[in-house]
This record gives C-alpha cells, sequence and structure tokens, in this order.
C-alpha cells in the first residue's frame, strides 16, 4: 500500500470518445440530431437557425435579435401570455442566443413534458405572433441593454476588441444585437418579413438529448413536419479577413481598473492548426499556472485572472490575451502580457504540451456529462457549420501536436508587430504609461 | 392545442419515484462526515469537501478573511507546491475551483477517475499542514489578487456595491449576516501569515468538515480512499453551533441612495425571511418566483410586459442557515425613466398576494420550475456534490436531496399566502436606490 506522504500516480483514463447523435432529416429538410443519454432527467433541446448575421437589412441591424426576442411573446395558437404559460407550467424554460452565424433556441425541460415543449417550440418559430407592441417593448428594452452594454468595462473592451479587428465591410464588426441608431428604427413590418424569409426548416437543425426512447421521432414529427416556409434562401457566411492593427483606449474616467484585449483575429476549427492553438493557448493561457497568469496574478498580484482566450467563429476567430487590471500597473501589465505571448524565443516545452494534451483529452468526458452539456456542445459546432465528427477528429488531433508545431502556430497568429490593443479605463491616468512603453494609443468612443 | 391546467408530473408520489440518488454515510474517527453517491455514468469523481466555516464566521476588523484565506488554500502545503494543486489535477483534465460564501466556503475537485487518490491526497495535505506553510509574501500576493476581485466584480461594475450595502440596512454590521464574503479593503490590509494560521487551525479540521464524492466508483472503495487520505489526521468532537436567534422582519422601511453613476435607476428591495428550507422559507420561496421569475411572474407581467415601466423587474430568495435567509426584489429603469410607477405596481402586487394567495396555476406553475432548477442542478456531477454537501453540512441530513421536491411540493396556497403577508411585507423592506439623475432631468 503506498504511504501516506507519497504522491499517488494517476491511472490513466480509458480512451473516451464521443457517442454520435443519430441524424436524420423530416422531409421539409430539417436536421434532427438525436443524442440518447441514459439518467438524464433533463431534456435539453436546441434549434438552430441557418441565419447568418449579415442577412439583415444593413440599416437595421439587431433586428434578428429582436425578432428572437419576440417569439415567445405569443403564437397564433397560444397567443400573447398563454404561451409562455403553457411552457413554464410544465416546468420548461426557453432561451435565445442570436450569434454572427446562426440564432438557436435553447430548451431544457423535464423529459416527461418533452412532447408539450417540442409542440410549443414548433409553434414559437413557425407561428408567433410578432405584434407591433412586442416589437415596440423588445426594441426600447434592447436600447436598455445597450445603455448597460456601454457602462461595463469587460463588454466594452469585447465590443471594441471586435470592431478593431475586423474591417467594417463585415458584419461581425459590430455588435450582433445591432447598435441603438439602428435597432432605433426596426419596425415591426421589418420583423415580420425577416421572420418570414429567414426562419425556415431547410438549413435549421434540432438537437435532442435526453433520456430517451425511439417515440422522439414521433414527437418530433408531430411538433415539426407541419412548418413549411415557402421559396428559398441561401446564406452567405463571408470569409472573414484581418483589419490593420488597432491601440485605442475606451475612456472611463475615474475607473479603477482597465479591461485589457491584446491579440488578433485568429482561426477557427477547420483550421489544420486548429489543434496546436487549442495547446498552445492552454499552455500560454487557459491553465491556472499559464505564462500569463502564474506572472500576473500568482507572482504579481496585477489581477483576479488573465487568459489567453481563443474564441472561434464560423470563419476565422478573436484570439486576445483578456484581463482586468488596477490601473497602476496597466503599462507594465502590457509589457510583460506583450512578451510572455511572444513564444518564438520562448517555445513552448514538452511538458506543456503534454499537460495540455492531457486537460483536452482529460476533461471531455466531464463537459459531456449533462444533457444540456452534449446540447450546447453540438449548438455550437452547427452555428459553426461543423459535423459532430469533429469531437473524436480533435481528440486525435490534439495527440499528434508537438512543441514545434503548436510554437509555430501561436507565434504566426501572434506577430508582436502587428497586435491590437484596447484598454477600457481612465484615459487621464493610463494615456502616458502606455505612450511610455512604447503602446501609444489613440482614444477611441464606442 | 389543449391547455393543460395542472401538469400531472408534478404529483408528489412520481417525484419520489424520480428522484433516488443513492446516499452513503460514514464519519472518520476524526471526525470528518463522509457522503459517498456511486454514479457509473461517466468515467469521473466529484471530490466536494465543504468546511463550515464562512463570512459569518468574521469578527469585525476580520471581514473578507475566510474568502482571502480560501485563495492561500492554493498556496502551498507540506507537499505541494504553490498554485500546484490546481494545475496539477488541470492538467489531468479535472475541474478544480473553491468559493466562499456566507455559511461556508467549499472546494472542488471533478477529476477523471484515476485522479481520484490524487485529488483526496492533495487536499488531505493542504488541510493538515497548510497552516505551517504560509508566508506573508503569499498572503500579500493573494490579498493583491483579492483586491483585484473586488474592483473587477464589485467596484468596478454598474450596481456591484449593491448586495454589501443591503446586507448592512437589513442585518446591521454587527450581525454575522451584516457584511459580505469580499469584505473591506481596510480589513484585508489587516491579514497576514499568522492570522491566516489561527483562522485555518480554528476552522479548517476535520471535524468541520464534510467529504462527498459523487462518481465513478463503489462505496467501499470511496470510504477506503477518504480513510486512506484523511484518517490520520487529528480531529475531535464535532463542533456544534450556538442555535442562531431567527430575527424578526424589520421595523419601518430603511432606505438608502447610492450615489454612483449608473447607466438607469435601480432599486433593490430587500427582506428579511425565515431560515432556510424550512416549510416557511419554501412557501415564502415559492411567494417570490410567482412574483419575479419567468415571462408569466407577476412584476414582469405588470411592470415589464404590460405597463412596460421599466426594463427588468425580479425577485429570489437568498437561502441562509443562520436564522434568517434574505428576500429580494429588484426593479431597473428604462435609462433615462423615473422607476416611481414600477414602484407602485410591484407593491401593489406585493399587497394583491399577501391579500389573496396565488392561483392554483400559479403555484403549480412555480413548483413545476422549481422542479426544473433543481434536477438540472443533480445533472452533473460536481453540482449535486455540492448539494449533497450543502444538506449534510447545514442540516445534517444528505438525504435531503431526495426530498425536497416533495417537500417543495407539498407548500399549499395559505401557506404562500400567510408567508407573503408576514415575510414580504412592504412597510418591513429595507431598500437601495440607484438614480439616473442626468437622465431623470428629460423624461
Amino acid at each position: 500500500m503506498r504511504r501516506r506522504d507519497q504522491r499517488p500516480t494517476v491511472a490513466p483514463a480509458p480512451r473516451w470518445r464521443f457517442g454520435l447523435p443519430r441524424t436524420s432529416w423530416l422531409d421539409n429538410g430539417l436536421e434532427v440530431l438525436i443524442c440518447h443519454r441514459p439518467g438524464q432527467h433533463i431534456a435539453s433541446v436546441c434549434l438552430s437557425l441557418d441565419i447568418p448575421l449579415n442577412s439583415e437589412p444593413r440599416d437595421i441591424e439587431g433586428v434578428a435579435t429582436i425578432t428572437q426576442r419576440c417569439l415567445d411573446e405569443g403564437t397564433l395558437q397560444h397567443p400573447g401570455i398563454s404561451f409562455s404559460e403553457a411552457l413554464e407550467d410544465i416546468g420548461a424554460v426557453l432561451d435565445g442566443s442570436v450569434g454572427l452565424s446562426a440564432s438557436q433556441l435553447f430548451l431544457d425541460v423535464p423529459t416527461a413534458a418533452l412532447p408539450q415543449a417540442l409542440l410549443l417550440l414548433a409553434e414559437a418559430v413557425s407561428s408567433p405572433e410578432l405584434a407591433e407592441s412586442h416589437v415596440e417593448r423588445h426594441r426600447e428594452l434592447r436600447l436598455a441593454d445597450i445603455a448597460q452594454t456601454f457602462a461595463s468595462s469587460s463588454r466594452s473592451a469585447q465590443v471594441a476588441f471586435r470592431k478593431a479587428c475586423l474591417p467594417r465591410r463585415f458584419r461581425a464588426s459590430r455588435m450582433a444585437g445591432g447598435s441603438a441608431s439602428r435597432v432605433a428604427r426596426v419596425t415591426v413590418e421589418d420583423v415580420r418579413a425577416f421572420h418570414a424569409t429567414h426562419y425556415r426548416p431547410e438549413g435549421a437543425t434540432l438537437i435532442i438529448t435526453a433520456d430517451l426512447t425511439a417515440e422522439v421521432y414521433a414527437w418530433v414529427d408531430a411538433a415539426f413536419s407541419g412548418w413549411q416556409v415557402p421559396g428559398t434562401v441561401t446564406p452567405q457566411h463571408p470569409t472573414l479577413e484581418p483589419r490593420a492593427p488597432h491601440r485605442w483606449l475606451i475612456d472611463r474616467p475615474g475607473a479603477v481598473q482597465a479591461d485589457l484585449r491584446l491579440g488578433a483575429l485568429g482561426i477557427d476549427r477547420t483550421d489544420p492548426r486548429w489543434a496546436d492553438l487549442q495547446v498552445a493557448t492552454y499552455a500560454v493561457g487557459g491553465a491556472f499556472l499559464s505564462r500569463l497568469n502564474r506572472v500576473l496574478r500568482e507572482e504579481r498580484g496585477f489581477t483576479y485572472g488573465v487568459h489567453l482566450t481563443n474564441q472561434p467563429m464560423r470563419s476565422s476567430g478573436l484570439l486576445a490575451v483578456q484581463g482586468s487590471f488596477r490601473t497602476e500597473v496597466v503599462g507594465e501589465a502590457v509589457q510583460l502580457a506583450a512578451q510572455l505571448i511572444n513564444i518564438t524565443e520562448h517555445a513552448l516545452t514538452e511538458t506543456e504540451v503534454s499537460e495540455a494534451v492531457r486537460y483536452y483529452t482529460g476533461s471531455s468526458p466531464l463537459r459531456y456529462s449533462t444533457a444540456a452539456g452534449v446540447t450546447q456542445n453540438l449548438a455550437a459546432l452547427v452555428a459553426a457549420g461543423v459535423s459532430a465528427d469533429f469531437i473524436d477528429a480533435n481528440a486525435y488531433a490534439l495527440t499528434q501536436v508537438t512543441p514545434a508545431s503548436a510554437t509555430e502556430a501561436l507565434a504566426g497568429l501572434l506577430p508582436p508587430d502587428r497586435l491590437t490593443l484596447v484598454a477600457v479605463g481612465s484615459a487621464e491616468e493610463l494615456t502616458r504609461p502606455l505612450n511610455d512603453i512604447g503602446w501609444p494609443v489613440t482614444e477611441h468612443s464606442l | 392545442m389543449a391547455h393543460q391546467a395542472g401538469p400531472v408530473w408534478c404529483d408528489g408520489e412520481v417525484l419520489d419515484e424520480v428522484v433516488d440518488y443513492p446516499i452513503h454515510e460514514r464519519v472518520l474517527p476524526n471526525g470528518l462526515r463522509v457522503v459517498v453517491s456511486p454514479d457509473r455514468s461517466v468515467p469521473v469523481v466529484a471530490v466536494n469537501l465543504w468546511y463550515d466555516v464562512g463570512s459569518r464566521d468574521e469578527k469585525p476588523g476580520q471581514f473578507g478573511w475566510a474568502h482571502l484565506f480560501e485563495h492561500l488554500m492554493f498556496s502551498g502545503s507540506a507537499h505541494v507546491a504553490s498554485g500546484e494543486h490546481l494545475q496539477l489535477l488541470q492538467s489531468w483534465g479535472g475541474s478544480v475551483n473553491a468559493t466562499t460564501w456566507f455559511d461556508r466556503t467549499n472546494y472542488f475537485d471533478t477529476v477523471p477517475v484515476g485522479a481520484t487518490d490524487l485529488a483526496l491526497w492533495m487536499e488531505a495535505d493542504r488541510l493538515s499542514s497548510l497552516a505551517d506553510h504560509l508566508t506573508d509574501d503569499s498572503v500579500d500576493t493573494q490579498r493583491d489578487v483579492v483586491t483585484e476581485e473586488k474592483r473587477q466584480r464589485y467596484d468596478n461594475v454598474p450596481y456591484g456595491e449593491a448586495m454589501t450595502e443591503l446586507t448592512v440596512m437589513l442585518f446591521g454590521s454587527d450581525h454575522p449576516y451584516g457584511h459580505t464574503t469580499i469584505g473591506t479593503e481596510a480589513d484585508l490590509a489587516g491579514a497576514n501569515a499568522q492570522a491566516a494560521a489561527a483562522f485555518f487551525r480554528q476552522h479548517y479540521r476535520p471535524n468541520n468538515a464534510v467529504l462527498t464524492l459523487v462518481g465513478d466508483l463503489s462505496p467501499k472503495e470511496a470510504f477506503r480512499k477518504a480513510a486512506h487520505a484523511f484518517g490520520q489526521l487529528p480531529g475531535g468532537e464535532r463542533r456544534h453551533r450556538q442555535p442562531p436567534t431567527a430575527l424578526p422582519p424589520l421595523t419601518g422601511v430603511p432606505q438608502q441612495a447610492v450615489a454612483a453613476e449608473v447607466p438607469a435607476s435601480a432599486s433593490y428591495l430587500a427582506w428579511r425571511l425565515p431560515v432556510r428550507d424550512t416549510a416557511e422559507f419554501d412557501a415564502a420561496d415559492l411567494a417570490l418566483a410567482i412574483l419575479g421569475q419567468g415571462q408569466t411572474s407577476r412584476l414582469h407581467r405588470r411592470i415589464v410586459r404590460d405597463g412596460r415601466l421599466a426594463a427588468a423587474a425580479g425577485g429570489q430568495a437568498l437561502r441562509l442557515i443562520g436564522g434568517n435567509s434574505v428576500g429580494l426584489l429588484h426593479v431597473r429603469a428604462i435609462p433615462g425613466l423615473s422607476l416611481d410607477a414600477a414602484l407602485t405596481a410591484a407593491f401593489a402586487e406585493l399587497t394583491a398576494l399577501a391579500q389573496d394567495g396565488p392561483t392554483p396555476a400559479e403555484l403549480a406553475r412555480a413548483k413545476a420550475q422549481f422542479r426544473r432548477e433543481w434536477l438540472s442542478g443533480l445533472a452533473s456531477f460536481d453540482s449535486r456534490a455540492d448539494l449533497i454537501g450543502a444538506y449534510a453540512t447545514l442540516h445534517d441530513d444528505p438525504n435531503r436531496v431526495n426530498h425536497r421536491l416533495a417537500e417543495v411540493s407539498a407548500v399549499t396556497a395559505d401557506q404562500v399566502q400567510a408567508a407573503t403577508r408576514q415575510f414580504l411585507n412592504p412597510d418591513q423592506r429595507c431598500q437601495l436606490d440607484y438614480r439616473n439623475e442626468a437622465s431623470n432631468a428629460t423624461p
């Protein structure tokens, strides 16, 4: 038996494979992914609509968000509040998210009530009321949201970094929910037209994860096979290109911290360097003792936490050092962060790479252990136009990553002289120190 | 489509069948309580430790220490280097963290089954030797980190000081719940290695902790592993707290305005509620759900949806064990508009619920929503372990995770009405106001 003061060894995890969903299609073109997971009491459902945001008319950007928010305000079958009552009566909750490449609805419900919940979900997408009063109110609430976004340092930094990394011709450079001036123009006619054109079964994907029997196919059929939309639409998903680097300071007078983003446009999951980049971001800014967090938090105490975030989109991605630092140390923090992500001279080590690979492979069973975990991860892949096979293929690709390949991937994506910097904080206190360390910034307002 | 009046699956008997997580419990000779709930569905084990110490145990001058010292639990012990606990378990695919709350400090390591021994060994190592390995340097660094946490999550965020202000108004600063876990910069400044060591020796003991293991192992294996890792640590009799005094509802309406720049006016209303998970608390919790959760809730319907008087309105209960819990309602204005009409409507809804009680449909709906939330909370190993640890630590009954649905299901409309009248009286609230004055000038 092991002595008590002796560190236990870790038994390697059995090889894990993702239990692939069963894929089928309804006659109207709706793709259905069914994931059976025994023991899960709560069914987790996503309906993903193939609506890239560049399908919004430019002058009413935000219409996709307003449309989605109006869906549960009443349907032809359940007018007004009776729709929400019907949903909540069965213990269901319906949420939505409007992303750059898909509008998605998420439904959680006890599995016993799944048939009723699917009927309600189908009603919401196929026959919402879209009354004028609903649109007016959600326009007003979206404007209130925008005010809250700009009052938040971290959300402002996110918006600014996206804008700084992408040329204006791309919809992705702007807020998914639209800016105040454009949201203010959205009318009920716009919403109805947007819904009539873009909410359609072909191209859409329904994901259901729960403890299921074959009965689920009949439930899906009963709910969705009657969903028919005339005409055809061919969604266009753009290929993004980077903007020239920018260094912006967003002024928040008196702020005690500055939110920083330092990075560049990255890559998406279809890029051959994807697994290399995953490994490199973990080592440099994902692990607790990553290069960034070890120095900036654990040694210097400059921040509650700093990460190198790798946020993939359908085309390319956003790659940035992200953290909130006390105002007095921002100059030094930027300098240190820039040094730490410049890994050409300090290549990733064997240990860093093997720990990162083990992290991703070891954490997979946990990531996919609940119905919600499976549905949410699949939903992200569907929005990115990637099939569920990606999960196992990616797990294999990770095992092929070497220190050289991971180093090369990150170094190539974050060239030191081509980095974009966004700082959200007190201009009065930050302009000079950033200038002094050779990172002159221009003031920018959102 | 036929409208279902009352969901049949909310029947109490059905619920008892649905939720039946196995619970095995043992106490080691040193007083460590070990609770095991096997689940072989995924090759993962959630290792969860609840220490029965939270911000309520901090004396004046120590506000924020329990949380600061939670950070120090990662700063290294006899056989583990600083930061290594997190780094190493993460590198095996584990999900590791800790949180501090009013009533407890919890540490969780959700790891692939093969790393269970390592997680237990590292938890035992820091429990047995942390106090001897603290340095003023590590305290200084983590104080800086915590100060940045406070700025990031409270000071640099609109409405970020609301809970801190409300707890003082509700309980008074000398009450155990009269301050929040993040504490004050002045008190954090007073912490040093010596004080931290004394705190650990007082509170971090096997006989003041619950170890919960959920996942891919048998009860026998789990108890053997727990005993091997923790069995040799000295312990003692379980610490029993003095039964806390329940404070009656507030008298009068303490009100306070925060002079902070915010994008829209907002008000937070708070009440003293009964202690968590009593029938009275559950009734008040359901009342707050009926008032303030979901699209069909009374406040959302009247204030946001129909009246368009505000941008958001909601409510919730904050469940606590020390004599009282907290009831909260909040209303946030449309930028530039006054909140007066929304607040008047909120008080009218409170009064109406107290006078007439909930409708049968409202009560059934609130219970159906509670059921989904509860089952979602039990779905993952880590949150299931945390709930089991909570009921073992605070209620001395880990099995209650299997009975909570039946308990909430049994609450009647009369009880909800009585709880609203007794505990959510508008004349016995405190109120915190943020006003967006520049905008109010142009309605």
